[in-house]
């Protein structure tokens, strides 16, 4: 019989609140194998990839074995397990007006916000004391003004949760916000208070530019961090992580070890970071939640790659109650100890050889 | 390879064309013609050495190599050469009016992709006109530019001394820099190549670009019945098996217009078993991981939206057989979209995005008719072929729509 989805959620939220992040895997197996029936019913389109592929609640028997999802069907096709008219919460994949945008539909966003605020807790701010709260200051825009953003929504949690009253947003419109910026930093070294700067690379890449044409540096408190998320696709620079840590340092005095990128996307309720503020010392690498796990897939066979191997980041994250929580992502990656390091962006179909891009296509006809 | 010494290569090359532009251009045409000739006999000592050698510096395998040079080359002649400048330069002389016709001092050649014969027309074009060559490797092929380099200076070492070949990285500036100082530059790449190159040209400079491409099949009723289907669909398959479908003439999407019901389903059971077919005699060659991730996430977006999905167990083929006629990309390494269409009016709408990029289209089916074809080639179409003879242009083929030589040339008409 198939396990209800309030149930399902009742025992993730009861695990996201245990601050127990044991690998725990008979725990995670029964609720990935309740979560693929729940969703094999419940969402249609799902159902019917699963069926055709010969997947079904009655032949899976191991997590690893439920049929994963492309985050490029999450463009096409309404992969919700509940109707329309309850959708509360729409986030959508960037992309240009012309260009079809994935959307991850939500009608409860409790395991979402229960999922995200341990995990960066953990990882961003492993040190930070339960009643504790501190300075983010976040280089991208607010939940009111990009609601569509699981980012901002994201920022939009951490603040309300986590940040105090020197906490905000830099970014308005797009624009960095350079005087807030450079006063909330004065005043911060001022203070010796520690500030966590979050946002995407991109952003950072704006901020050191203009900290860099201004003149400006700073020698940011003992204890900031930085977290930057996100790649350059589409931007007029791209610039490797090595070279854009660099600068961090140079220009905001943040140590390359106290920067933590955010491996995360529109299409998942959880999110990975890199280890060095939670195992300090240790080989960087992608890490999660225990209610998430990622597989490395070889994409000639479907099975999971070799140790080391490069393959596809296939994602299962039970977050995902409401959509469907075995997630093939664009990126490749490989394995490194208990966690994974992500390689890059495979290209897509429509970069490659003669080919062109639908959408450019669409662009130009219209 | 430093900028100084591409500088070097430029200032040698710019001697060298001095002293051809001296002789008489007949004996040049000739030396090229016995240069075609050459790369046209399968006994070529060049071409067995391109044969052999092509497949470890490309990835292609050897039967692909040689099946795909074998093909390609079976139309070219240096007869063809020969007539190309002919019909060419004689067309700009206008009666009672000298005109002059002549190469830049340096024409650059950007070379792109793995494909051998677009790269030994490209070396060869200039030297008609006694433009010396610089020509830059492309990052999937350093080999075929060098033996081509070296067959011309072994039939002519006059001529050989006109074409020097450099190899640098992508992102070399200083080093394109040099390269990019020619009068006259021919680029082959994407469209966001081609548009960075115009944009570091100085307005007097001429560009000669051949930009994104794709190429695709159009089928009617007679090509998708009976008997008919399976030998139009070994013939497509051939078409896409190769060179791995990384050419520009490789189809991509192949269009059924049959209203007959499950005309597009045969089409794509016959495609599939012809690419299964093809994978014994002309294995596609190994890809990288990036590559075969694109090719399983498009098979499984497919899948997804409910598209039958034929496929090799690994990503060697797959032939999707779409539920409509909208365009999908596509990840190349022997991937085809199978589109049902309606009509013909259903089928210009459905490529009319593709017009701007289009280069080959294979027609079959459609009886002998030739007001499609006319058509295909008035929507933007470059070539348009029979199924089987895609990757076979001859070549006097008017490369996306362009004279070969012209483009390259300065014509001046000498009035009294």
């Amino acid at each position: 019989m198939t396990v209800s989805r309030s149930a399902i959620e009742a025992e993730l939220l009861e695990w996201m609140g245990s601050r127990d992040w044991r690998t725990d895997d008979p725990r995670f197996e029964r609720i990935a194998l309740d979560l693929f029936a729940f969703q094999f019913e419940a969402c249609a389109p799902y159902g019917r990839y699963c069926t055709s592929l010969g997947a079904s609640p009655a032949t899976v028997r191991s997590w690893r074995e439920i049929p994963a999802v492309p985050t490029g069907a999450f463009k096409e096709l309404p992969l919700r397990c509940f109707p329309e008219q309850d959708v509360r919460v729409v986030f959508r994949t960037s992309g240009t007006s012309t260009e079809r945008r994935g959307e991850l539909s939500l009608d409860d966003p409790a395991i979402y916000e229960a999922s995200l605020l341990p995990t960066l807790r953990r990882f961003l701010f492993p040190k930070l004391e339960p009643d504790q709260r501190t300075t983010i200051r976040v280089l991208a825009p607010s939940p009111g003004e990009a609601p569509d953003s699981s980012l901002s929504y994201m920022f939009g949690h951490a603040l309300d949760t986590l940040g105090d009253a020197h906490s905000g947003y830099d970014s308005i419109g797009g624009v960095l916000q350079t005087k807030t910026l450079r006063d909330a930093l004065e005043l911060a070294c001022s203070q010796g208070r520690p500030v966590a700067l979050c946002g995407t690379a991109f952003s950072f890449v704006h901020c050191i530019d203009e900290l860099a044409r201004t003149g400006d540096a700073f020698d940011l408190p003992e204890g900031s961090r930085v977290m930057e998320t996100g790649g350059f696709k589409g931007r007029s620079r791209e610039i490797s992580r090595d070279e854009l840590y660099g600068w961090i340092g140079e220009q905001l005095g943040v140590a390359t070890d106290s920067i933590v990128n955010q491996y995360g996307m529109t299409e998942l309720g959880s999110q990975f970071y890199d280890s060095v503020l939670n195992e300090p010392g240790r080989p960087r690498r992608k890490l999660g939640p225990p209610w998430a796990r990622v597989r490395i897939v070889d994409p000639e066979t479907g099975r999971d790659a070799g140790p080391g191997e490069a393959g596809m980041i296939a994602i299962h994250d039970l977050a995902n109650t409401g959509s469907v929580a075995a997630i093939l992502t664009a990126d490749l990656g490989r394995t490194v100890a208990d966690g994974f390091e992500v390689l890059g962006r495979a290209p897509g179909a429509e970069a490659r050889g003669c080919s062109i891009a639908a959408d450019a296509m669409l662009g130009e006809a219209g | 390879m430093s900028p100084d010494e591409i500088a070097a290569a430029r200032r040698r090359l710019c001697d060298a064309g001095a002293a051809l532009r001296r002789r008489p251009a007949s004996r040049t045409l000739d030396a090229l013609v016995r240069v075609v000739d050459g790369w046209c006999d399968p006994a070529s000592p060049w071409r067995a050495r391109l044969e052999r050698e092509l497949p470890a510096a490309t990835g292609f395998t050897a039967p692909v190599v040689a099946e795909g040079l074998a093909r390609g080359l079976e139309p070219w002649s240096g007869a063809a050469l020969r007539d190309v400048a002919r019909s060419e330069l004689e067309a700009v002389v206008r009666p009672g009016t000298p005109t002059l016709v002549a190469g830049f001092d340096l024409t650059s050649v950007l070379l792109a992709g793995a494909i051998p014969t677009p790269t030994l027309l490209a070396l060869l074009l200039p030297l008609v006109i006694h433009s010396p060559v610089l020509a830059r490797t492309s990052a999937r092929d350093p080999l075929t530019a060098r033996l081509v380099a070296d067959s011309i200076h072994e039939m002519d070492s006059q001529l050989g001394d006109c074409v020097e070949v450099v190899s640098f990285p992508s992102d070399d500036l200083a080093c394109s820099n040099e390269l990019l100082r020619a009068d006259c530059v021919v680029a082959s790449g994407s469209d966001e190549t081609i548009a960075a190159i115009r944009g570091r040209l100085r307005p007097s400079q001429r560009l000669v670009a051949y930009g994104h491409r794709c190429s695709l099949a159009v089928l009617g009723p007679g090509a998708t019945r009976d008997t008919s289907l399976a030998d139009v669909a070994d013939r497509l398959a051939l078409d896409t098996a190769l060179w791995d479908q990384l050419g520009c003439l490789s189809p991509v999407a192949v269009y059924v217009v049959d209203p007959e019901a499950g005309s597009a389903e045969r089409v794509a059971g016959a495609l599939a078993g012809a690419l299964g077919a093809l994978e014994k005699d002309l294995p596609r060659g190994e890809i990288e991981t990036a590559a075969a991730a694109a090719i399983a996430r498009e098979r499984a977006e497919a899948e997804m939206r409910g598209a039958a999905v034929h496929r090799s167990e690994g990503t060697q083929w797959s032939v999707v057989l779409e539920a409509d006629a909208g365009w999908r990309p596509a990840p190349l390494h022997r991937f085809l979209h199978v589109h049902p269409v309606a009509d013909t009016g259903a089928l210009f709408e459905a490529i009319a995005p593709l017009a701007p990029h289009l280069a080959a289209v294979a027609l079959e089916g459609f009886g002998d008719d030739d007001a499609l074809a006319q058509t295909l080639a008035i929507f933007g179409a470059s070539r348009v072929c029979r199924a089987g003879r895609m990757q076979a242009p001859p070549l006097g083929w008017h490369h996306d729509g362009q004279p070969l030589l012209l483009p390259l040339a300065r014509i001046g008409d000498l009035e009294t």
